[in-house]
């Protein structure tokens, strides 16, 4: 009988003593600063694509991107200043290499998005053209574009709807994906599910954020976060679409029209000067779709560590496959935008501190950013990190001497014009 | 939910889908079960029609709304909630809960996608969508008071998170000694201070001490603190009119504060809060770190001037409210728009290089020329101020305290034998033994409003008007002389570059030539 009661003691203090270890070990989980993030293609983010591939840049009169440049300089600072920052940073990284016959990937520097309006707005129709005789200038000089037709190629093409090369979505699906690049990795912003304009395999990246004006305005992190739920921007396009419904499908409308007068929702479209320090100060940022499902809030989010609340069916967000969006982001459906508060005060206290300490990971921040100069696991490294992946190529790809794939006079009959 | 624009018949479609989405949603787990739903909802979707063909109007409306009224609306959601209580961890609570929302989407709306480059305009349902959309909005969109409640719960969460991991690992309790009296603006500085002495994370006690006795008015604002513990003491002795005596008085009233502690041997950080005093949080957390005795820097705010004062003596100080005179308001105008610097005052310690204490900043509010008011160069006393000083609490303990020797002894500096003021520098016996915070004294963590009203205004009991005003006479001119104030700081430049006159359209600033009625709307409006 002693016996067994001195078990039953025995049993009960190692259980007792595993309980605290257990609760130990929840208390010191309780006040960690971040957590490593892994993605469905592992634990990526921070991987090192020197030495994993090489990529040859090929040289492009200026035409195709210098002139741009020279003749309006406020491409290096808009949102789609990716592709000429990806064309520098090829230029000096260390996978590029001057020959052409062990380059796992090409590299055309076309600047696309460069061709301004006076407000600053990309116009594309000239782009069209524009990466035809790119390409048609790269298949004359050089050997590579005829090998594979564009199986072992990549161009950066941040605009609003990719290589669809349009700002309107009906022109843009109409248009579809330039002919010529059917067989090319595209490397843009735009990500939507089952749409034309994202082709499969594409890479799909950030817009671009300056990091320095990003950077330079944290305020401490114990500032308190008291803002529920932020957001600054347009809800209603009054100048192309006055009525509402055509804009961000109704969405954006929508969150103004029902909760304009909550409380929790510091919304509105008024652009204050401390924007980036409220970000910090909040916990959900919304970031709904516009014209197209992408916006830089979500790369703003991320830095300042507000919680994204994204509003954009079907979207595809940047470096899907390293980064778990799901873990990090709450994605909320078009049609729940009305119960938009319930749903995101019923989110569980432990869920919301998750998604801070993931976005809180150093390595989360560095791959939303072009960094200048670049750093590693930064937007550029993911970019090459996706192209490693890809690799070895498909031998498919590579066509028999003769063959040709690509019908160089598909497409509408203004884009045939020589440019 | 109220849609903008459709017919009916699709209406009705489009609202069955759509609670029975959350049917749907409630009623499986994997895409498989949605079967026999779907033929559920597609047999609820025919009834609907034919009564509303046979009724004449949207069944579906109505039907909503009685299910609406009835139903807890929280009740699909917490069901759906539930149903994630049955995944093993909290880890993939949210993934479980996602997935299940992008197969339901996937699995209805990848069955009807017949997308071959075709261009489908119509409001909801194919997958690319270009056509106009419907606004949703809810019947009834004010916020639910249980969820605000939920949300309030999720902030303080993170709130205490963040204070967790960030915030200072010290948790003294602060004990605040404020010194008061009955007057106009007390209810504007006293409200500001209980404020920010409720919001302190950790746990404050308040020592009010009031001079003329406790009052009902104090005691009102008093009972809006969520403090730990609240003392309020009164004073006998009401608050005299001049300056001079009443930083005598308030220093007597706040070594009495201390005597409090002493008595009660309370423990933790000693800070003086005064009235109109603005205090950053960061000041709290700042004083966390004091051993015996800090020094923090003080910032003025209000109308005192600045040490390279202008020549003729235009501005002056009476019972700490700056007033110009006459006719040289033009010139102090021109003198103020000619230098845009702005300087904010600070007082407090300074160091050298190493961070070590040197000396202090101590400002001198204005020099006197012109006319002198009697009582008034005791502004200038050079002292520092009270508010500047943060203590241990057992320093002024008087046994068990264990202070070092440089600290002095009660009897010594609180009651000093010659009966001249107590001073709060005078509790260590050299500067040295000062900590001083707050980045060497670089941040200003807390700032002087020097604003009150004139010692002879009016105001109602508790700021209450209990029975409505019995002649109401047009204010067209105040009692007192308007005296214009000089702008003694110009705010920061706009960005279009300014002569300091910073307004919205309609002010035209044009250097030299003001226009003195434009100028006090001015003042109002910036400051």
């Amino acid at each position: 009988m002693t016996k067994d009661r001195r078990y039953g003691n025995f049993s009960l203090l190692t259980s007792f003593g595993l309980l605290l270890l257990f609760l130990c070990q929840r208390v010191s989980l309780a006040a960690v600063h971040h957590q490593r993030i892994s993605g469905s293609a592992g634990d990526v983010l921070e991987d090192n694509p020197v030495g994993r591939l090489k990529v040859f840049v090929y040289e492009l009169p200026s035409k195709y991107n210098k002139k741009w440049l020279e003749k309006d300089p406020r491409c290096l600072t808009h949102m789609f200043a990716a592709e000429e920052f990806v064309h520098d940073f090829l230029l000096a990284s260390p996978v590029r290499t001057m020959n052409p016959e062990e380059a796992d990937w090409f590299y055309t520097p076309v600047y696309t998005t460069c061709d301004l309006t006076p407000n600053g707005l990309p116009l594309p129709f000239k782009s069209p053209r524009m990466m035809r005789s790119a390409i048609s200038y790269i298949s004359t000089h050089w050997p590579f574009w005829n090998r594979t037709e564009g199986g072992d190629h990549f161009f950066v093409v941040p605009h609003d709807f990719g290589a669809c090369f349009h700002y309107q979505e009906e022109k843009a699906i109409e248009r579809g994906v330039l002919p010529l690049l059917k067989r090319s990795t595209l490397v843009q912003t735009f990500g939507q599910n089952h749409h034309v304009c994202l082709k499969e395999g594409s890479i799909v990246v950030p817009p671009y954020a300056p990091p320095e004006k990003m950077q330079s305005r944290f305020i401490p992190p114990s500032t308190p976060r008291s803002i529920f739920v932020y957001f600054r921007g347009l809800f209603y396009d009054v100048g192309n679409d006055p009525e509402g419904g055509y804009y961000a499908r109704g969405a954006r409308a929508a969150v103004w029209e029902n909760f304009k007068d909550n409380p929790l929702f510091d919304i509105s479209t008024q652009h204050p000067s401390t924007y980036y320090e409220d970000m910090q100060r909040a916990i959900f940022c919304l970031c709904p779709l516009g014209w197209a499902p992408w916006s830089p809030r979500l790369v703003e989010g991320v830095i300042f560590g507000c919680i994204p609340v994204i509003i954009a069916d079907d979207i595809v967000l940047p470096f899907a496959d390293a980064i778990p969006w799901e873990k990090i982001g709450v994605f909320v459906a078009e049609k729940d935008v009305p119960n938009l508060d319930k749903i995101l005060s019923l989110i569980s206290p432990e869920e919301v501190l998750e998604k801070q300490r993931l976005l809180a990971n150093p390595a989360m921040k560095q791959a939303m950013l072009f960094s200048q100069p670049t750093l590693p696991g930064d937007a550029f490294h993911q970019i090459l990190n996706g192209l490693a992946r890809k690799l070895p190529h498909d031998p498919q790809i590579y066509l028999k001497p003769g063959q040709t794939v690509l019908n160089w006079t598909e497409g509408p009959a203004g884009d045939l014009k020589p440019w | 939910m109220k849609k903008v624009t459709g017919s009916s018949h699709r209406l009705a479609r489009m609202r069955s889908k759509n609670r029975s989405g959350f049917n749907s949603e409630q009623a499986s787990e994997t895409s498989s079960r949605l079967m026999p739903v779907s033929h559920f909802r597609v047999f609820i979707q025919c009834m609907f029609c034919i009564g509303t063909l046979i009724l004449g109007f949207r069944l579906t409306t109505e039907s909503s709304f009685l299910k609406a009224s009835f139903q807890n609306p929280e009740a699909s959601f917490t069901r759906i909630s539930a149903r994630t209580d049955s995944s093993a961890s909290t880890g993939t609570e949210s993934q479980f809960d996602l997935q299940l929302r992008r197969e339901f989407a996937n699995g209805s709306k990848g069955s009807r996608l017949a997308y071959n480059g075709t261009i489908v305009h119509s409001s909801g349902g194919v997958r690319v969508d270009v056509g106009r959309h419907a606004i949703l909005i809810r019947p009834w969109p004010h916020p639910d008071p249980f969820e605000v409640l939920h949300a309030h719960h999720l902030i303080k969460r993170v709130q205490l998170e963040q204070q967790q991991l960030y915030g200072s690992k010290e948790s003294k309790p602060i004990i605040a000694i404020t010194t008061t009296f009955v007057r106009t603006f007390q209810a504007v500085h006293l409200t500001g201070l209980l404020h920010t002495l409720s919001v302190i994370p950790v746990p404050v006690t308040w020592i009010v001490m009031e001079a003329g006795g406790v009052t009902n008015e104090t005691a009102h604002f008093l009972s809006l603190a969520h403090v730990h513990r609240l003392l309020h003491l009164g004073f006998d002795i009401p608050m005299p009119a001049g300056l001079n005596e009443r930083s005598k008085l308030e220093a007597q009233m706040r070594v009495e504060g201390l005597r409090y502690v002493q008595k009660e041997k309370l423990e933790g950080v000693v800070v003086f809060a005064d009235e109109g005093n603005i205090h950053s949080l960061e000041f709290f957390t700042e004083a966390q770190k004091v051993e015996w005795v800090g020094a923090v820097s003080v910032g003025l705010l209000g109308f005192a001037g600045f040490e390279e004062s202008p020549q003729s003596g235009i501005v002056h100080v009476h019972d700490g409210r700056v007033e110009a005179r006459g006719n040289h308001i033009l010139l102090a105008a021109r003198q103020a728009a000619a230098a845009p610097r702005f300087e904010p005052q600070v007082q407090g310690p300074a160091c050298d290089s190493n961070g070590n204490l040197i000396g202090w900043h101590i400002f001198d509010p204005l020099p006197l020329e012109g006319e002198v008011h009697k009582g008034m160069r005791a502004a200038q006393n050079r002292r520092l101020e009270w508010a500047n000083f943060v203590l241990n609490a057992r320093a002024v303990w008087k046994t068990e305290g264990n202070q070092p020797e440089w600290i002095r002894s009660w009897d010594e500096w609180a009651n000093p034998e010659d009966g001249s003021t107590p001073d709060i520098k005078a509790i260590v016996r050299s500067d040295q033994w000062v900590k001083v915070l707050g980045n060497c004294g670089r941040k200003v963590l807390l700032w002087w409003l020097r604003a009150e009203a004139r010692a002879d205004s009016k105001h109602p009991n508790k700021w209450i008007l209990d029975e409505s005003l019995e002649i109401i006479v047009p204010a067209k001119s105040t009692p007192w002389p308007r005296r214009p104030v000089r702008r003694a700081a110009p705010p920061p430049p706009a960005p279009a570059g300014g002569t300091g006159m910073k307004h919205g359209a309609g002010s035209r600033v044009s250097s030299g030539k003001v226009r003195r009625p434009k100028r006090k709307q001015d003042q109002t409006n910036v400051s």
